[in-house]
């Protein structure tokens, strides 16, 4: 859509463009071509410079006179091929936002039969074709990589680690997509108020030594059945329909030290990951469950 | 009348030659600027264009004070490359409520017009405090200081809102009543990563170029 002036305005950009053309036509007509382009007779306190030379009695070089005429005719040209002359949207049709529309269709037209091709692809292909892997180790690098880190291992204990076997939400095909596409947010209660400080850190001890072995003894699992087992599972194997993380494994997004759970507990964590469903395209998104599996299989 | 006698009045007459003078330097102006001070399209707000919040507001003027600005634009141009990069390119009715606009002109770090929602809160936190953290190869300056300043010393909150309704923003007053406490309890960068998650969010995202 090209936006162009109403209709008050286009006349006075008309008017006023066609005006201008007229005064710089009357300007290369008297100063070239006027009948009495150079008077002779003298004025009254007119500057005489080297006995002869007054003003108006040399013209002005050639070369501004095709410079003038050349810009006129190519003003003249532009305004009847392009929008410029008040509403007039030219002969060429021409639009920024119509130029911008062609060229990203032209360029998204010429991927249309390879994404095709990769939206109905087995994942196994996909993962053993290295170009493939290739290309999405690319978009990973230029979409991921700002929180997962440059070898998706993670980052700064705030981002997961892609690469371990836990998966916060799920580790299949479909539960990846399905992270990329709409995101995920986490919300881990923040447990201050509600539990003791003491027994906050009698069940964070208790979380830390799970992936041990559960030890009935241990004074911190009465709070944990408490409080944590709706979420977190009887033996802390997680739920990945809430984001639960499994706690009965020795991976901890949020540090390994005693300090880090406690935080946890205390505070509570809201891990975000954004939705990507608009940002990429299936095939896009596709290749990313691929690259992110290929270690699966 | 001849060219030359013309010229030789507008020479005599000085009163004539300035009135000439300003004429022809005016016709540009007249042409090309005062169309679009009247052209309603570039003042109307597109897609889910919204005056900026309490919050949004104050995390905007901590962009401006930090000049942000100097180093990253929020002009997505019409080219192929940008949109590619970024998303759809900038309109200009995504800018209303924008005194000034902060488009910028020169870009060491990337284009932040459509950056909302790219990154969660927790990034943008980290990113601020220390870039590298996330971003290895970043040359962008940490900016530490904004979260243990509290949102509310930018100041003025409800004069700039007051000065924005008088100049046109649909805010209400029960809004510009509000907006103090809206900002209790928030860090300026916490007022800076709600401004910079709703930048751009005003137009869908996906097919449009």
């Amino acid at each position: 859509m090209a936006d162009l002036p109403g209709d008050f305005w286009s006349g006075w950009i008309i008017v006023l463009t066609l005006v201008s053309f007229c005064v710089i036509a009357w300007l290369i007509w008297s100063v070239y071509f006027s009948p009495t382009p150079h008077p002779e007779e003298e004025h009254e306190n007119e500057p005489v410079w080297d006995n002869n030379l007054r003003e108006g009695n040399a013209p002005a070089p050639m070369w501004w006179f095709w410079f003038v005429l050349g810009a006129t005719v190519f003003s003249v040209g532009y305004l009847m091929l392009y929008p410029g002359l008040g509403s007039f949207s030219g002969t060429l049709n021409w639009s920024q936002d119509a130029r911008v529309r062609n060229s990203h269709s032209n360029y998204e037209n010429q991927f249309a039969a390879a994404r095709a091709e990769i939206v109905d692809a087995a994942l196994t292909d996909l993962q053993s074709d290295p170009g493939m892997m290739a290309t999405a180790e690319r978009i990973f690098q230029r979409e991921c990589s700002a929180c997962h880190g440059k070898s998706a291992t993670g980052q700064i204990s705030l981002f997961p680690n892609l690469l371990d076997s836990e998966w916060q939400w799920g580790g299949s095909p479909e539960q990846i997509e399905q992270t990329l596409r709409g995101g995920r947010q986490a919300n881990m209660l923040a447990w201050q108020g509600t539990i003791e400080p003491a027994a906050i850190e009698q069940v964070a001890e208790y979380v830390l030594q799970m992936h041990e072995g559960s030890d009935n003894s241990h004074p911190g699992q009465t709070t944990y059945t408490t409080y944590c087992v709706a979420c977190h599972g009887a033996d802390g194997s997680g739920n990945i329909m809430l984001g639960a993380p499994a706690l009965n494994d020795n991976i901890w997004l949020y540090g390994n030290e005693l300090n880090d759970v406690l935080e946890s507990i205390t505070n509570g964590r809201q891990g975000m990951m954004p939705a990507f469903d608009q940002r990429l395209d299936d095939a896009q998104i596709r290749l990313l469950v691929a690259w992110l599996t290929r270690s699966q299989n | 009348m001849s060219g030359m006698s013309l010229h030789k009045k507008l020479e005599e007459h000085s009163g004539l030659l300035i009135f000439g003078i300003l004429a022809v330097s005016a016709v540009g102006g007249l042409v090309q600027i005062l169309p679009i001070l009247f052209q309603e399209s570039l003042e109307t707000p597109v897609g889910a264009t919204a005056p900026y919040s309490a919050v949004a507001l104050t995390g905007r003027d901590i962009y401006i004070r930090e000049g942000c600005s100097v180093c990253h634009t929020q002009q997505i141009r019409p080219l192929i490359a940008e949109v590619e990069r970024y998303g759809p390119y900038s309109r200009s009715g995504e800018f209303v409520y924008d005194r000034p606009f902060l488009w910028g002109s020169k870009r060491t770090g990337p284009d932040l017009h459509r950056i909302g929602g790219k990154y969660s809160d927790i990034w943008h936190r980290e990113h601020l405090l220390n870039p590298r953290s996330v971003v290895p190869d970043s040359i962008m300056p940490g900016y530490p200081w904004l979260a243990e300043t509290p949102a509310a010393d930018v100041g003025d909150i409800q004069k700039k809102m007051r000065v924005l309704q008088s100049l046109g923003h649909p805010y209400s007053d029960a809004s510009i009543e509000e907006a103090e406490s809206e900002l209790e309890g928030l860090t300026e960068m916490d007022a800076l990563i709600v401004y910079l998650q709703q930048l751009g969010t005003a137009m869908p995202q996906g097919e449009l170029p």
